[in-house]
């Protein structure tokens, strides 16, 4: 039988600069579960350590101490290369800043997290077209992101995110630079995703957004404040 | 990820920023160019040098002797140099014909355009001495030199000057008066060069009481040594043979071969070629600090992107492997280039310089084009393997 819970962090610290004058704790003793389709909102003031923690439940920074485990496994330990492979395959990111790469067109970026996969030719094509087709932007499979608008960079992002169906989608402030009508429209892709069975984790400062979501987490000062049901948070 | 993608986007990056990789192979292009063409101008004139001795006759050995009483020491010297056939291949006086020219009915080579023909007065083992071969008709005999017969071999330019398209042998032509038989042509040997070395004749030198009113001794001789070695010794064994001959006091006399100029050419060329390569060396390297340079900033640029393809789950080792290719594919279309330019370099310098028609050796060839490649890739990779080194969120912090 699976287990239900996916993410498992315990006692995580990040420390910047440790020992020296300037050191920062960005996460102090922080310990969180996580169970399989749930859609969670982790929610804080800017600086409070909530990007820190999806750097690192994403797998894309390591904690100074504590152990985090993804799936069962022990991800505070893993190697460079196993890192990749847990990106690649558990989780797909959507960044406030899009992070598209410049150079390459909507499809090609939605392709390349698949060419990391091993996945070739015209397999590969077909399902970037499918996730392209999922935010509604097919037709556009061939323009550059300078040649889009946020919200379109956005959605090319959440397609290159679901292309290699990852089981975990993290977002962090996935409407941050969009204006209200087309982030409505990125939060319903991410429902979308979520009622398919996705695992969501949601960052943001923004409480309406956060209300969206079925548990919230809020961190200050690189401590979890509270975690409860939507129902139960005072937002 | 497999090596046929990261060559993909490799060659994706470098058509996407055209400008940055053409600037980054103009270093190597430039310096496999440089390269190239210095080494093989260096070569051509080495190949030059030996080509202008080997024309000259190799291994030659000049005797300078002269007695003050004019004794005539061309017989003994001629016997000893016999004697030592195992160092000496050939001897001749080297006597000269100061006169006027050679003259055949209306034909007179005082008329030449660049200068009347050199008579010399020689052996039988004159065209050996002098590395002159047999076109025509047969060589001075050493019964010509005995019986002191008027006969001449002519050089090529001569021939042709005197006696156009018909044949010259057994024609009688005549030198200071003198009728004497044309009994063969010598091949010619630079027939381009204005002041050739075919513009000459030979005559037995027994001939010399005849035509230098009265001298009959000679003070300058030239002997063919065997080899190359051999021309040493046989310096040394005939200076031995001459302070015996020409005691103290009584004349002078000095052996030289003339190998030692060759040589020192060649130490000459050997030096220049290191100079220049080396000169142009160090042009390469500046062309791979070139490459890593743009290379750094491509990385520093691009951080930001290794920073998303590690995010979504690119490893360290594909983001090398692109970096890799791109800057393996970049050198090697540079180096290509300079290959193709340094060629076209060579073939137009060497005729320019040399007027020779130089072409680079395929090994100095491969060797730039390596050493430029090899170079290039260990610039280019060591920003690469730095960036790929971060984590992906510094990566993505990076602007």
């Amino acid at each position: 039988m699976i287990s239900m819970k996916l993410i498992d962090v315990k006692n995580v610290w990040k420390i910047y600069n440790e020992g020296y004058e300037n050191e920062v704790r960005a996460l102090a003793d922080v310990s969180l579960e996580i169970d399989r389709r749930e859609f969670v909102a982790i929610i804080g003031q800017s600086g409070s350590g909530k990007s820190t923690l999806m750097n690192i439940l994403g797998c894309l920074d390591v904690p100074t101490y504590g152990e985090y485990y993804l799936d069962g496994q022990l991800a505070s330990e893993m190697s460079d290369a196993q890192l990749s492979k847990i990106r690649n395959r558990e989780v797909g990111f959507v960044f406030q800043g899009f992070n598209l790469i410049p150079a390459l067109t909507a499809l090609e970026n939605v392709e390349l997290p698949l060419a990391y996969q091993g996945v070739f030719g015209s397999k590969r094509r077909e399902m970037a077209m499918e996730a392209l087709e999922r935010v509604g932007l097919a037709e556009r499979y061939d323009h550059k992101p300078s040649q889009m608008s946020g919200g379109q960079q956005q959605r090319v992002a959440i397609a290159r995110a679901i292309s290699t169906r990852a089981p975990i989608i993290m977002a962090d402030e996935p409407t941050g630079a969009l204006d209200s009508k087309t982030g409505r429209h990125v939060l319903e892709i991410l429902h979308g995703l979520h009622d398919e069975g996705t695992t969501v984790i949601l960052i943001t400062h923004d409480n309406k957004i956060a209300a969206t979501a079925e548990r919230i987490v809020r961190i200050s000062d690189g401590k979890i404040v509270q975690d409860c049901p939507r129902e139960e948070a005072e937002l | 990820m497999n090596v046929m993608q990261s060559f993909k986007m490799a060659i994706k990056s470098i058509t996407d920023n055209k400008a940055r990789s053409v600037l980054t192979m103009l270093g190597i292009i430039i310096g496999v160019a440089a390269v190239i063409i210095m080494v093989s101008v260096v070569q051509g004139s080495n190949r030059w040098t030996q080509e202008y001795y080997e024309m000259q006759g190799t291994n030659k050995v000049t005797i300078n002797a002269y007695v003050y009483s004019g004794q005539n020491i061309t017989e003994e010297l001629s016997n000893y140099c016999k004697g030592i056939s195992e160092y000496v291949a050939g001897f001749t006086p080297n006597g000269y014909y100061g006169g006027s020219g050679i003259k055949y009915k209306t034909n007179n080579t005082e008329n030449m355009e660049y200068g009347s023909p050199s008579i010399y007065l020689g052996s039988d083992q004159y065209s050996l001495c002098n590395n002159f071969t047999l076109e025509k008709g047969r060589d001075i005999s050493p019964l010509d030199v005995k019986n002191e017969n008027q006969v001449v071999v002519l050089g090529a330019r001569v021939a042709e000057f005197l006696f156009g398209v018909s044949d010259p042998i057994d024609q009688t032509v005549t030198i200071g008066g003198y009728p004497f038989t044309v009994v063969g042509v010598y091949a010619a040997k630079d027939p381009n060069s204005d002041y050739s070395q075919d513009n000459m004749a030979v005559v037995p030198y027994s001939l010399n009481r005849l035509l230098n009113q009265g001298s009959s001794s000679f003070s300058n001789f030239t002997v063919k040594a065997t080899g190359r070695e051999e021309a040493n010794i046989a310096v040394t064994m005939i200076t031995g043979f001459l302070s015996g001959l020409i005691p103290n006091g009584t004349g002078d006399y000095w052996v030289q071969s003339e190998n030692q100029w060759q040589e020192s050419d060649e130490e000459y060329t050997r030096q220049m070629s290191l100079i220049v390569g080396g000169i142009a060396g160090i042009s390469l390297l500046v062309g791979g600090i070139g490459i890593m340079n743009i290379m750094l900033v491509t990385v520093t640029e691009r951080t930001r992107e290794i920073g998303i393809r590690k995010a979504i789950g690119g490893s360290r080792k594909s983001i090398i492997m692109q970096f890799l290719i791109e800057t393996a594919v970049v050198c090697c279309c540079g180096g290509f280039i300079g290959v193709v330019l340094g060629y076209l370099g060579t073939v137009v310098v060497g005729k320019l310089l040399l007027d020779m028609f130089l072409l680079p050796s395929v090994g100095m060839t491969i060797g730039a084009v390596g050493f430029s490649v090899v170079l290039g890739i260990i610039f280019g990779m060591y920003p690469a393997v730095k960036a790929s080194g971060l984590q992906p969120v510094e990566a993505l912090r990076a602007d």
